[in-house]
């Protein structure tokens, strides 16, 4: 079902780029070299954007689930942060950047239909009994594919929660700037995340068994 | 707090991100409770194994380049952009930009708005925590600014009495320790009485003595068992403080009294503590 909307999507791409070819055609005599204002700012932007490039691609791949798309959106996430860039003036700049990444990647995932933070399956169909307990999972703590595997089977919206928590070390503060939502919302939606890792762990485990 | 507090707070312990007084209040709870207990030991070595499990994605190399080449398009492109807009007007007959354009122009405008206030909170939430001097030089700035603070709002005691008696069961019931409250008045140091602080992220206790015309606050809180720290002297806006600790309690006394007065004071308070 994705597929289509693919299409539809690289069809506008390619309708731009046409038209900046004319253009660039009709203009070429006026094309000029990027001024010292606009070199300068550019310098300034890249010394504090761009050490943040890592936590921008963990967390695009980590939402986007797949490593050419996250490319796409950390590189269209620049360009957005570039262009607001006269607007920063505070110190997080990680934080900025992660909103900026968060919010593109989220554009992505709805034009590609790939919305899938409210149409997560709820129930995990598996008898009761085939549940592994708590303690099992933990033996299965060290089973890192198996971890992987369970947070990029959750909706994005925990895949994201736990990528800020667990692997920028995030406050709950920056989560709460970050995924937009208010910060005391910020200690039941982990809870809520970690709750669905557990449960997917256990049904996996006890499969398993 | 009952097992279904303990619970809903169970992640915001585990992650350092409760203010203290309800943090020891859980471990209160899970000292009395070994059900709660359990259940906060696997849930914490789930949060453990979920940081250590899941792979952090780095950026590969050619990100970089690709991004830094994207960029330096976009500040050769800007001045032919404005032309472009010049020249679809000369030409109105063509094709209108795909509305995906004005789309995206309303929401970088959200993105610069709320970038702006976003940068602005996370300003004032951080830059005076990068300011902050040693640890014991940053609580001596609180402390000077509780004393002063004490003096000047016309709150120095929220118990006031020179009776011993009546100063401790009153910060008893308040705090979660039992501060020494002795009255030194044979040694010329009166109680004035007693107040509640708050300081170094924590309640703490604060007694109120006098010499002559001046207030000493001597603030006493529980400090790591059995680290007996040397006695510290500062000097410190005007200010004097001395600072000791035994094996239950970090004190810290501050005044503008001199610094002779601070240490008799200090040492007839301890003589005076070690009587009880």
């Amino acid at each position: 079902m994705a597929a289509p909307l693919k299409i539809d999507y690289a069809f506008n791409a390619e309708d731009l780029e046409s038209s900046a070819k004319i253009v660039k055609f009709t203009i070429l005599k006026k094309h000029r070299e990027p001024d010292a204002a606009q070199e300068h700012e550019l310098a300034s932007f890249e010394e504090t954007m761009l050490p943040h490039m890592d936590a921008a691609h963990n967390l695009a791949r980590w939402l986007l689930r797949n490593e050419q798309d996250a490319q796409d959106v950390v590189q269209e996430a620049y360009l957005r942060a570039f262009k607001s860039f006269s607007g920063f003036h505070g110190s997080n700049g990680r934080a900025w950047l992660l909103t900026i990444v968060r919010n593109t990647s989220y554009t992505f995932l709805k034009k590609n239909q790939a919305v899938d933070f409210t149409t997560f399956d709820e129930e995990i169909h598996v008898a009761a009994d085939e549940f592994a307990s708590p303690a099992t999972i933990l033996e299965h703590g060290e089973d890192a594919e198996l971890i992987r595997e369970a947070m990029d089977a959750l909706p994005a919206e925990f895949r994201e929660i736990l990528a800020l928590r667990h692997q920028e070390g995030l406050s709950y503060k920056e989560i709460a700037e970050i995924a937009q939502i208010p910060p005391g919302t910020v200690m039941s939606r982990l809870a809520r995340a970690r709750g669905k890792l557990k449960e997917y762990l256990a049904a996996r485990i006890g499969k398993e068994k | 707090m009952n097992c279904e507090e303990a619970a809903k707070l169970m992640d915001g312990y585990l992650d350092g991100e409760l203010d203290p007084i309800t943090s020891q209040t859980i471990e209160q709870h899970l000292l009395e409770c070994p059900k709660c207990d359990q259940a906060y030991k696997i849930h914490g070595s789930l949060i453990r194994a979920i940081g250590n499990a899941t792979p952090y994605y780095k950026a590969p190399a050619e990100l970089r380049e690709r991004i830094q080449s994207s960029l330096r398009d976009e500040i050769a492109d800007l001045p032919t952009r404005n032309v472009a807009q010049d020249t679809q007007a000369l030409f109105p007959r063509r094709e209108p930009r795909p509305r995906a354009i004005l789309w995206e122009t309303s929401w970088n405008w959200l993105a610069l708005a709320a970038a702006i206030i976003f940068a602005a909170i996370i300003a004032f939430t951080f830059v005076p925590r990068l300011q902050r001097p040693g640890a014991d030089q940053f609580l001596a700035t609180q402390l000077i600014a509780s004393h002063v603070r004490s003096l000047m709002a016309n709150h120095l005691t929220d118990v006031a009495s020179s009776d011993q008696h009546t100063v401790k069961p009153w910060l008893d019931t308040k705090l979660d320790f039992a501060p020494p409250v002795v009255d030194l008045s044979s040694e010329g140091f009166p109680l004035i009485g007693g107040r509640l602080d708050y300081l170094d992220n924590r309640p703490v206790a604060a007694l109120v003595y006098q010499r002559r015309k001046h207030f000493i606050n001597l603030f006493i809180w529980p400090g790591e068992t059995g680290a007996a720290r040397p006695t510290m002297a500062m000097s410190h806006e005007g200010y004097q403080l001395l600072h000791w600790a035994d094996p239950d309690f970090n004190y810290w006394a501050v005044s503008d009294a001199n610094a002779n007065d601070l240490q008799t004071f200090k040492q007839q308070f301890e003589a005076q503590t070690s009587h009880h």
